[in-house]
């Protein structure tokens, strides 16, 4: 069990360099009060939701709503209707790529990304938890949500067991702190290495791209040392090993470790991101290809199908948000100081269109909407950059955003 | 002649961009050229006016900046201009492909790649002598490029930090610091206890047991684990089945070894994989032997399978397995082949190897010295059935004549006072349950009178049929441990216990045995020497004293800490395996000639060079006729395989192949066995079209394929006996042969419930005939296979038609698709639909499927001008175009070797590579090529 441990957190996203300074600014300016942090989550469901069952017919009532009118935390969300990406008008699956950055045209060729909100976020809320951020799927998959500032993607967690004991498990603390000893003689190593290799003709590009991971990894391997002095916290394993809907479980497994996570304080920023194009899977009361059925055409049968995996999905959301709205913190509850951001790549993904966003937010403590329809189509970015403004980040701008609209202000 | 208007603006246009000076002299000139062959072979039909095919050359031209490649591809394989019209004699076609090719000028790819996981694990091993399977344990990193090798990738933190982290993994079971476990031997042949619904397929017989084929009510494959052997340490173990068919008829049946956690005693599938398959003809007992990896915690299981022995109760017919021997871990030579390859001729020194023979059982109760007592036992149910390996047998308290009252409870003594941290505990649950234990109390006593309070109390689950560990707040040295029975399953409402093991946890029972090997040398000197063969080995270079220094201080600094030579060898070699020179490609050479030696052995190994290669490298004859005959040597060594199944994997898109479970409701016959198989198949197809160099046109027909008793039932194929893999030739009138008509490739183009013509015409087109497709235009809804309707998707496809723009391109996509319409998800062939109905209640599984049968198939199409009724004439239409096949292959081998499609000047090459060979294009001789050419092609 052990030797995963150290194996999965230098595989995945785990540290970023802001982290020890943070710490280091936490030291000196320690509040007498216990503030509850702030925390964020989101996730992408990335073949969207079939719209007239999703956005409320009438005007802020969720009851006209199939999909939301179960939710027991209405009145502790707003879900916006009108919000795109510019540039990704129409697009096909690679559009999920820009579902958190912005960035346009994801489909071509040449097309580079930029970095994902998270991971703006991270930098700066990242450095006091012992993962500055966590990023999950549904299958190995080796991109999701989050991308770095080199707009590269960062490979996300999907295995529940090894998240679980990422998070939770034993370590042999001798071990690992040796390991990470040797670990930075040799990055030491490399770095002496590439201080001759320039001079003698290498390719600069090359040299540089490789020195940039290297720094990254020196970082993470100082926030895993300092970490090192702080035991995990104890969690019973709480992970559902239902094998007929391996399906479903996964995605309540995945909204399990993030609550998890939160709960412990184990990291303030999470993205999760919810895809399956390969074929048959099974749901209570249907069971069919997430992908084929997505693209319904409007046909009755598909869409029935289709709903009962949108309507487990929800029901996992719900559980999600109930869950975090029971746990009390501070003056509020868990949900009061975590945003949760629900959106899609896909407005319709049964053609494959970008407008109208199906995007709610919940929690975070703000004064919430119900229901807000914009007016014109309008950035999803302004939304974004809002969230930024909301965690302290002052950020001129963010992807395509025009201005922070005070869409959550009330 | 008439000089079009277009010409005379795009002439204007130049001068503007290009005063003066002879090179835009130059330029005008060849465009005004080859402006007038585009005005007179292809304006009648692309002009303004008619613009046919919604293809517009004209105003393309006039607009400037357009993507010519589609323009390139038709006119270099003669798709344009049609047949009956005029045609550019060569030199005029030339002249516009030439220009075509300059006016575009790639995008120039990065100058470098990181290697691809499958590349480092591969590598390492093949520097270390190891044999790991962990290129999973590093994340995927292809995202939706369609080759490992693509040069967009790059590193992130995230990327090297697992290639550190599996270095150690790798490093570590090469030179494992705790020493090498001994090498250990287990007998068994007792399988632990399962469902009850299931323990009738298999029965004892003889000296073992009879297993016959099953599947669980949801369709999974019902497996049976064997007891008594935990692999203690993770490692190579072989795995010796003696075993024989117990049937009269004539085909074999097949053993399927999983290696995975037993978890649960009913159907729910077991997390366990495939670790190899025995195929049973004979009828006399003999030994058959495979090797495993295997971890801690992890069990063998076997599943039988024969289409004659399905659900046999008390089986008459089956697989008989006498025992299973397990040995392991397995080291083939002592010292083992790492110390050897990374330490040379230093002195190894080694304990001999410890050989422990485990013959039957002995508990940790048996190893501490011992035993139990019971509070009451049935005849027949003694409390050694606690202790006999096994639970499949139990201990069961009296029920017979009269019904023993409770308490129940079962008291271990442990006379000599050992640590005892808690007990195992393993349910059994075969029969209907009764008397398994619900809930326990421990309590402890020295005299076996004054028992106390509980020390813990706990419930068990019942349906567990794993061991369940119940361990205690404290150690213990107590001479009585009670097991005191709280509750327990009654199903009559009686008071019964009954357990099937049970057993003392203590650490003395978890000690290994273990041999140290050590090289006996103290000298830096050596360690240099080490860590210089080593780098010079995986850099592929010649290395400089200077260029050694950092590997050297990293692993002397190691040497000073403790003077251990292994431990302070493996931080250098780690240094040496996470740099840059190893993990980004081209590396840095001492000369071009190792660069090339480093990029054949990864484009054919997805490894490192070997000797001979360095040593060509060395002195810098990797030309000509050595280069091509190293190309071939390399492809005739195992190795190659490895760049086989990587292609055909990512060319294919064989990788998704098991990302679709087919609907068992359709395709009933549908098993692990065939899942296993059928990527198999065209591996082995194409390693062979390449290794005898046969003619390209292969890929698209032949009379043969490579195939084994599973895959020929599949195919309704008789006379095929036994699952070893062999050439199989067919009668004329068999479809299969070629690539496109192979089980795998239908399958991967499906959803797993039914075929879809566009989605597998578009995928000949793209991997097979090499048609650039454009995405389809926006606001059109997508066709995809309607489930339970089953005539009505060629009508919606026939709307294609209809509809001008959709018809432009899909007139050339899915016509592929009808042809492979006899073909269903799971590529069997069909002459007509299956509707799949509904079932009532639960799904339960049944061998004769869910569904009817609907109308019948349409396979034909037409291709242009060529019209084809199925399949046979389908292949006769793409194997008149062969070169466009080899060439697209070329394209594609390409892209795999060079990590960046090619560019249209390359492309110009490639088509030229095949079109100079003479009568057909021969596979091994294309490859070789196309290899040559990319390593030759950005020689100054």
């Amino acid at each position: 069990m052990n030797h995963y441990g150290r194996r999965e957190f230098l595989k995945f996203g785990a540290a970023l360099p802001l982290a020890l300074r943070s710490l280091d600014l936490r030291a000196a300016t320690a509040p007498s009060t216990k503030v509850p942090p702030k925390r964020i989550i989101f996730i992408c469901n990335s073949l969207g939701f079939y719209k007239p069952n999703f956005f409320p017919t009438k005007r802020g009532d969720f009851s006209t709503s199939p999909y939301l009118k179960e939710m027991t935390t209405r009145e502790k969300m707003t879900v916006f209707q009108n919000l795109f990406h510019p540039g990704m008008e129409t697009s096909n699956h690679d559009s999920e790529k820009s579902f958190l950055t912005g960035a346009s045209s994801p489909e071509a060729a040449n097309f580079v990304n930029t970095i994902s909100l998270d991971q703006i976020l991270a930098r700066e809320m990242g450095g006091d938890t012992r993962f500055p951020f966590l990023s999950f799927s549904i299958y190995d998959r080796g991109w999701g949500c989050s991308w770095n500032n080199r707009g590269v993607a960062i490979p996300p967690m999907h295995d529940e067991g090894q998240i679980f004991d990422r998070l939770f498990g034993e370590e042999d603390l001798t071990a690992k702190r040796r390991q990470i000893e040797n670990d930075q003689h040799v990055v030491q190593c490399l770095y002496r290495d590439m201080e001759q290799l320039k001079p003698r003709g290498g390719d600069p590009s090359k040299i540089d791209s490789y020195r940039i991971v290297i720094a990254e990894l020196e970082e993470q391997l100082r926030h895993e040392e300092f970490w090192l002095k702080t035991k995990k916290p104890e969690v019973p394993n709480t992970l559902s090993t239902d094998q007929e809907f391996a399906f479903s479980a996964k995605i309540r497994n995945l909204f399990e470790l993030s609550k998890l996570s939160f709960q412990t304080d184990s990291t303030r920023v999470i993205t999760l991101s919810l895809d399956w194009i390969y074929g048959a899977i099974k749901v209570p009361g249907a069971t069919g290809g997430w992908h084929t059925l997505s693209h319904h055409a409007g046909k009755a049968d598909a869409l029935a199908k289709l709903s009962r995996i949108e309507v487990d999905i929800v029901k996992h959301l719900n559980q999600f948000l109930s869950e975090l709205d029971q746990i009390e913190e501070g003056e509020g509850t868990l949900l009061d100081h975590t945003t949760v951001v629900i959106g899609s790549n896909f407005g319709d993904s049964s053609n494959h269109t970008c407008n109208n966003l199906p995007t709610i937010v919940a929690g975070g403590g703000y004064r919430h909407q119900a229901h807000t329809v914009l007016e014109k189509p309008t950035p999803l970015c302004n939304l974004y950059l809002e969230l930024l403004h909301k965690h302290n980040i002052d950020a001129g701008g963010f992807g395509s955003n025009t201005n922070d609209l005070g869409l959550l202000a009330g | 002649m008439r000089l079009h208007k277009v010409v005379r603006t795009l002439r204007f246009v130049a001068l503007a961009c290009f005063s003066i000076g002879t090179s835009a002299g130059v330029a005008e000139a060849v465009e005004d050229h080859v402006f007038e062959i585009l005005e007179n072979y292809c304006f009648d039909c692309h002009d303004d006016a008619s613009k046919k095919g919604e293809f517009n050359l004209e105003k393309l031209l006039d607009e400037g900046n357009f993507d010519g490649s589609l323009m390139f591809e038709n006119l270099l394989t003669g798709k344009m201009p049609p047949a009956k019209k005029d045609q550019p004699d060569t030199k005029e076609k030339r002249a516009v492909l030439d220009w075509l090719a300059k006016r575009k000028a790639a995008n120039a790819p990065n100058s470098f790649r990181r290697i691809s996981r499958h590349e480092f694990v591969h590598s390492v091993n093949d520097l270390l002598g190891t044999n790991l399977d962990v290129a999973a344990h590093i994340p995927e990193d292809r995202g939706t490029n369609d080759f490992d090798s693509n040069r967009k990738i790059q590193l992130s933190r995230e990327m090297i930090g697992s290639y550190f982290s599996v270095a150690d993994e790798i490093l570590n079971h090469a030179f494992p610091a705790g020493g090498i476990p001994a090498e250990k031997t287990w007998v068994t042949n007792k399988v632990k206890d399962s469902h009850e619904t299931y323990n009738i397929y298999l029965r004892p017989y003889l000296e073992g047991i009879l297993f016959s084929w099953t599947r669980a009510n949801n369709g999974n494959s019902y497996s049976f684990f064997y007891d008594n052997f935990d692999p203690p340490v993770a490692g190579w173990y072989e795995l010796t089945f003696d075993a024989m068919k117990v049937a009269e008829f004539e085909e074999d049946v097949s053993l399927q070894v999983y290696a995975g956690k037993y978890y649960y005693a009913d159907d729910r599938p077991q997390p366990q994989r495939l670790v190899g398959v025995i195929s049973l003809g004979n009828r006399e007992l003999k030994s058959y032997t495979i090797r495993a990896f295997l971890k801690p915690g992890e069990n063998v299981s076997v599943h039988c399978y024969s289409r004659h022995t399905f659900r046999k109760k008390a089986p008459k017919e089956g697989a008989y397995i006498k025992q299973l021997t397990a040995r392991g871990p397995v080291v083939d030579e002592w010292p083992p082949a790492s110390y050897k390859m990374v330490f040379g001729d230093l002195p190894v020194e080694g304990e001999p190897r410890e050989a422990l023979e485990t013959q039957g059982v002995q508990t940790n109760l048996q190893k501490v010295g011992g035993t139990l007592t019971v509070s009451s036992f049935q005849e027949g149910m003694e409390k050694e059935k606690m202790q006999d390996g096994s639970n499949r047998t139990f201990w069961h308290t009296r029920f017979q004549p009269t019904v023993a009252e409770p308490p129940h409870y079962v008291i271990l003594e442990n006379p000599h006072g050992a640590e005892i941290e808690g007990l195992s505990y393993a349910t059994w649950s075969g029969g209907n349950g009764n008397g398994q234990v619900k809930g326990y109390a421990i309590h402890l006593s020295e005299d076996r009178k004054s028992w106390g309070e509980p020390i813990v109390e706990g419930a068990l689950e019942i349906r567990l049929a794993n061991e369940q560990p119940i361990l205690f707040p404290r150690m213990t040295t107590s001479r009585y441990i009670k097991f005191l029975v709280t509750d327990a399953l009654s199903l009559d409402g009686k008071s019964l216990a009954s357990i099937g093991k049970l057993d003392v946890l203590t650490p003395l029972a978890d000690q290994l045995e273990t041999s140290t090997i050590t090289v006996a040398s103290r000298s830096s000197k050596d360690l240099q020497r080490v860590i210089r063969r080593f780098a010079e080995r995986a850099f592929s270079s010649e290395l400089s004293e200077e260029e050694l220094a950092p590997y050297f201080r990293v692993g002397l600094r190691r040497f000073e800490d403790d003077s251990d030579f292994v431990q302070a060898a493996k931080v250098g070699l780690k240094a040496i395996i996470c740099s840059p020179r190893f993990l980004l490609a081209p590396g840095e050479h001492a000369k071009r000639s190792y660069a090339k030696a480093a990029d054949l052995a990864r484009m054919l190994w997805l490894s490192v060079p070997d000797e001979e290669l360095l040593d060509l490298a060395a002195s810098e004859d990797l030309t000509g006729g050595t280069l091509r005959a190293q190309i071939h040597r390399m492809l005739g060594d195992e190795r190659s395989h490895r760049m086989v199944r990587s292609f055909s994997d990512q060319w294919l898109n064989l990788r998704l192949l098991n990302k679709v479970p087919p609907s068992l409701k359709l395709y009933p016959e549908y098993d692990d066995l065939l899942n296993h198989y059928l990527p198999i198949e065209p591996r082995a197809y194409l390693h062979h079209l390449i290794q005898e160099n046969l003619p390209a046109g292969k890929l698209i027909d032949s009379d043969f394929s490579f195939l084994n008793q599973r895959l020929a039932r599949h195919y309704g194929i008789e006379g095929v006996i036994g699952q070893e893999m062999r050439k199989v030739r067919f009668p004329p009138e068999v479809p299969r042969g070629g690539l496109l008509t192979m089980g795998s490739v239908l399958k991967v183009t499906t959803d797993g419930f039914d075929t879809s013509p566009i989605l597998r015409g578009a995928w000949i087109s793209k991997n097979i005939v090499g048609t650039p497709l454009s995405p389809p235009p926006e606001s059109v809804p997508a066709l995809e296979p309607d489930h339970g309707e089953a005539t009505t998707l060629r009508e919606q496809i026939d709307q294609h038609k209809s509809n001008k723009s959709c018809y432009a391109c899909h007139k050339s996509i899915d016509p592929y698709g009808f042809a492979l319409e006899s073909f269903d998800a799971t590529g069997e062939w069909r002459g007509k639909y299956k509707i799949k109905q509904a079932h009532r209640g639960t799904f339960q599984y049944r061998q004769a499927g869910y569904f009817t049968w609907g109308g019948p198939v349409d396979a034909s199409g037409e291709l242009g001008e060529d019209k084809f009724e199925d399949i046979f004439g389908l292949k006769k239409l793409l194997l008149a175009g062969e070169h466009k096949v080899a060439y697209n292959f070329a394209k594609k081998y390409f892209e795999y070797a060079n990590g960046y499609e090619p560019g249209l000047e390359h492309r110009l090459s490639l088509w030229d590579l095949i079109a100079r060979s003479p009568g057909d294009v021969k596979m091994r001789d294309l490859l070789t090529e196309v290899l040559v050419y990319s390593l030759t092609t950005d020689e100054e």
